[in-house]
């Protein structure tokens, strides 16, 4: 409670103090800054949404600004309506179009997304550019500021409006951020495969989050057009594009705080750089900063060489470059450059990443406490389990061009059993795992579950008809804590829509989410580090965290995928207690493992694989005893099978 | 509209497709080593071709046109080259080494602040860059072209060629060709990745120094010659496949031919359009590309 009122105390001081300059200083100058930092700060935010969030460098916003801008500009100008059909208009046709890119954009990671992004932009650009009946071309667009309930807007008033708009973003955003939504975001960025596998649709999110900071964009941009009164396509340019990633980059990624941070940069900039005095006194003071810092980071180890000394050699160009350059206005995009340049090696985080560890050592704001865990029955309830056939795989084949990873393969899981799926590698258990999972899709054959067919080559579609996976190599969203990890992949809390999740009516949800994840991370004996970020738990912890996100799934059948592999021998136990507890509830399982003692513990049924093809099935034991299965594994004769130690091809040791 | 305006448009489009091809090999040199781009390429080309505009130049006090032309060819590569591996050290290796994404960010960055440089070193102001390969059409099969217009292809396909053979004759072209392959498997048997990598961006340097002393005699030298090139070799290389060098000619070409129609037909203005749809298309329906291979997602 006590977080809550700090920093919520710190937001609406900072809106006062805002909200009240221009009562105590009657500055015009500085009243046009104030008006374009609060359009700066929406835009910004609306571009966190894509580069801190989704983790993708987006170069589109500049030209959501720009479109925005002429849509607002040719409502008034055109249709003669006022103000608020204008930024309507622009704010809606960003978020369509927004989204429209976003579907192609939408199967592109890191430089692709980059490149469709970096080509919308050029393309707008020729648009507003060629489009000269409609957009006035390079001459330009004049906007006469409409009015509004009869009286035109003074400067004061634009800048109010302007500021509770941005007050009004901010708080739909920290809310629809501290969501589910903003989570899956976050999970997106970590993991798309795991976010698929758990659920929660890769593809709606990515749009509605790339969508959602377009719209912002056009907000801020009809705003920037009423404003200014003026547009030009050459204002939304490539090197505008680079300076909204200054800001975001610099203010601090993931932090509305930030993008402020970020917009007062932007608008301060030009001035910084037309006075030559300041200019200095400012590379000066970014030198002493990045040497000091840099110097700590060499004496505590913790950044690289090249880390530590790079930014600050670029402040010692901007410095030295400073006293023989007269004008610094020339080498503005240089300038530029070599500050964005120190920010991203230097201080990745930016400055607000950077402030809040600061401040969270310096204020010592407990975080809010967890509720206390649901009642597993509630969260988890047990199945019951009558051992008729729940998943069966009817001929399954998947090749890969000539080779036939899964050959013709049928088997049948019987529901409430543990069933484990042994071979050597390379026998193509994996791939009948993804292909049940929905990761690939099978060159032919069925997939039943409860007798109906699951659908095909979808993760997402599979995990909602009740399969939840974990993988050999960890999906984990690792910059999330453990709680939110299983928190993304809690199927039936979330219930409310967006508006009201908007509006922060959702709380009680969120705590219920909370106290139901508790739940699981007790089942896993995880409840204590709950805080902790998932890249941060050891490895053990990892294994076992895996499977309480895929329980959050409250599945009929659960795929664990090699769950003890690489594991030391106490965590193999625990694991194995683990996997106990979750029969118990009456889940089905399906167990891919190596190491023999943990399938013979574990397992009811076993299916043995090599090549493709189902060699043996039957109990643990039997299975054992089997002549194939020992030839598959030693490659031998069945006569010297006790005898021999060695294993072929890193296969794993059967007990004799 | 006759056939013969036609096939003049197309020959022309063609050939400058061949530049967009070229820059777009140099994408494909640093993408297979380490998977990664240089955002900043065009600047590349643009700094290259102001370097070289300025070595004919001091030449041209000594010697010849003819003389100087030639001496300022390998100086304007080993430039491009020396620059590509600037990017490198600056603007790739940290972040490669950290598994993160900030290259491209830091890429942009280089860029900008070679366009910054080249803008007052050299001046806002487009110059002509002088050659000694005459600009009279000769008719071949009742189309007019240049001996400037050969000039491209046959330097577009010489060092295309040449680096080919590299790759596939000698040991350090193979250890290129095993890091990307597979790094990790390069490594282990004692090929230097980062040494590979810097390899590929001392070759894609080049590679857009020799765009840039190829183009610029056809368009001219100025701080945003290569603003509206990379954007359509970004196109090409994307529609194509980073993977694939004959993927990209013909890609290069086919977008040389469309654009030039277009500009005839909808207005020069929209020149830029057909690439930029193309590319927004092609990443939609094969985002791994026309030519590329698809990789088979494992988990």
């Amino acid at each position: 409670m006590r977080r809550l009122l700090f920093l919520r105390g710190a937001e609406l001081l900072a809106f006062a103090v805002l909200g009240a300059i221009p009562l105590l200083v009657l500055n015009e100058y500085a009243l046009g800054l104030l008006t374009l930092l609060s359009i700066y700060g929406i835009l910004l935010i609306g571009l966190d949404v894509t580069v801190g969030y989704l983790g993708q460098v987006n170069l589109a916003q500049i030209a959501f600004l720009g479109l925005g801008g002429y849509a607002a500009g040719l409502v008034i100008t055109r249709l003669g309506m006022g103000m608020g059909p204008a930024l309507l208009a622009a704010t809606a046709l960003c978020l369509v179009l927004g989204g429209l890119l976003a579907l192609p954009a939408l199967r592109l990671e890191g430089p692709q997304f980059a490149l469709a992004t970096l080509s919308f932009a050029a393309l707008s650009a020729t648009a507003l550019n060629e489009l000269e009946s409609l957009t006035g071309g390079a001459q330009g667009l004049s906007i006469a500021q409409p009015p509004i309930f009869g009286h035109i807007l003074t400067k004061p008033q634009f800048y109010w409006l302007c500021l509770a708009f941005l007050a009004l973003v901010w708080m739909l955003m920290r809310n629809l951020l501290a969501s589910q939504w903003g989570r899956a975001f976050e999970a997106l960025r970590d993991s798309p495969i795991a976010t698929d596998a758990m659920g929660v649709g890769t593809y709606r999110h990515k749009v509605a989050a790339f969508a959602l900071g377009s719209g912002l964009g056009g907000l801020a941009g009809g705003l920037y057009a009423l404003n200014l009164g003026y547009l030009q396509p050459q204002s939304f340019g490539y090197e505008q594009m680079i300076t909204l990633l200054l800001g975001v980059v610099l203010g601090g990624r993931k932090s509305l705080w930030g993008a402020l941070v970020g917009a007062s940069v932007i608008v301060l900039l030009p001035n910084l750089l037309s006075k030559h005095d300041l200019f200095l006194a400012f590379s000066g003071l970014g030198c002493a900063m990045a040497l000091a810092a840099g110097l700590r980071g060499l004496v505590k180890k913790t950044t690289r060489p090249f880390q530590a000394l790079a930014p600050v050699v670029a402040m010692g160009i901007l410095v030295v470059g400073g006293f023989f350059v007269p004008n610094t206005e020339d080498w503005r995009k240089a300038i530029f450059a070599l500050m964005l340049f120190s920010v991203v090696v230097g201080l990745p985080e930016g400055l607000m990443g950077f402030l809040t560890g600061f401040l969270a050592k310096l204020f010592r704001v407990p975080e809010a406490p967890l509720p206390e865990p649901s009642d597993l029955n509630s969260v988890l309830p047990t199945h019951p389990a009558d051992g008729s056939p729940l998943l069966v795989l009817d001929h399954l084949k998947r090749y890969f061009g000539g080779v036939k990873a899964v050959d013709d393969l049928s088997m049948t899981v019987c529901s409430g059993s543990i069933h484990g799926l042994i071979g050597p590698n390379g026998s193509g258990k994996s791939t009948v795992v993804n292909v049940i999972s929905g990761l690939y899709t099978p060159s032919g054959g069925r997939v039943l579950l409860h007798g109906q067919e699951l659908p095909q080559g979808s993760l997402f579609r599979v995990a909602r008809a009740g399969v939840a996976r974990t993988f050999q190599n960890l999906q984990l969203f690792g910059e999330l804590t453990a709680l939110e990890n299983v928190m993304v992949a809690l199927k039936d809390v979330y219930r409310s829509p967006l508006p009201l999740v908007l509006l922060g009516l959702a709380r009680p949800e969120e705590r219920r989410a909370q106290a139901d994840a508790l739940a699981l991370l007790e089942l896993i004996g995880l409840k204590d580090q709950a805080r902790a970020k998932a890249k941060d738990l050891t490895y053990g912890a990892q294994r076992f965290l895996e499977i309480a996100r895929a329980l959050a799934r409250k599945p009929d059948l659960l795929i664990l995928d090699e769950p003890a592999a690489g594991l030391a021998h106490p965590d193999v136990l625990q694991q194995i207690e683990i996997i106990k507890r979750v029969h118990q509830r009456g889940i089905t399982i399906i167990l891919i493992e190596h190491h023999m003692d943990v399938v013979s513990e574990l397992c009811d049924a076993v299916t043995v694989l090599d090549g493709g093809k189902v060699i043996a099935e039957g109990t643990p034991d039997e299975v054992k005893r089997h002549p194939k299965v020992v030839e598959a594994y030693l490659g031998q004769p069945p006569e010297t099978d006790s005898a021999t130690p060695h294993t072929d091809g890193g296969a794993a040791p059967l007990p004799a | 509209m006759n056939a013969a305006i036609i096939g003049q448009m197309a020959i022309s489009g063609a050939l400058m497709g061949l530049v967009y091809a070229l820059i777009a090999y140099g994408f494909q040199l640093t993408y297979a080593t380490s998977k990664s781009i240089n955002f900043g390429q065009g600047e590349l080309v643009m700094l290259s071709a102001f370097f070289s505009l300025t070595l004919t130049n001091l030449g041209l006090t000594h010697w010849g046109l003819g003389l100087s032309y030639a001496l300022m060819i390998p100086g304007g590569l080993l430039f491009g080259a020396l620059m590509g591996l600037v990017v490198e050290r600056a603007g790739v290796r940290l972040a490669l080494e950290q598994k993160s994404e900030g290259w491209i960010l830091l890429t942009i960055i280089i860029g900008l602040f070679f366009f910054s440089a080249a803008e007052n070193i050299w001046g806002r102001d487009d110059r002509p860059f002088p050659t000694p390969i005459s600009a009279d059409p000769i008719h071949v099969l009742g189309v007019d072209v240049t001996r400037l217009e050969l000039s491209v292809a046959v330097g577009v396909f010489a060092i295309m060629g040449l680096i080919e053979l590299f790759k596939r004759r000698t040991l350090l072209g193979k250890a290129f060709e095993a890091v990307a392959a597979d790094r990790d498997a390069a490594e282990l048997m004692g090929i230097s990745a980062t040494r590979t990598v810097m390899l590929s961006y001392g070759l894609s340097g080049a590679v857009a120094a020799l765009a840039g002393i190829l183009v610029s005699p056809i368009t001219t030298v100025g701080p945003t010659m290569a603003s509206a090139l990379i954007l359509k070799a970004f196109s090409v290389a994307v529609v194509a496949g980073l993977d694939s060098g004959f993927g990209v000619v013909l890609v290069g070409m086919f977008l040389g031919v469309l654009e030039s129609l277009a500009s005839y037909y909808v207005g020069s203005g929209w020149r830029e359009a057909p690439g930029l749809i193309l590319l927004i298309l092609a990443l939609a329906l094969r985002p791994t590309g026309v030519f590329g291979k698809a990789t088979i997602r494992k988990v």
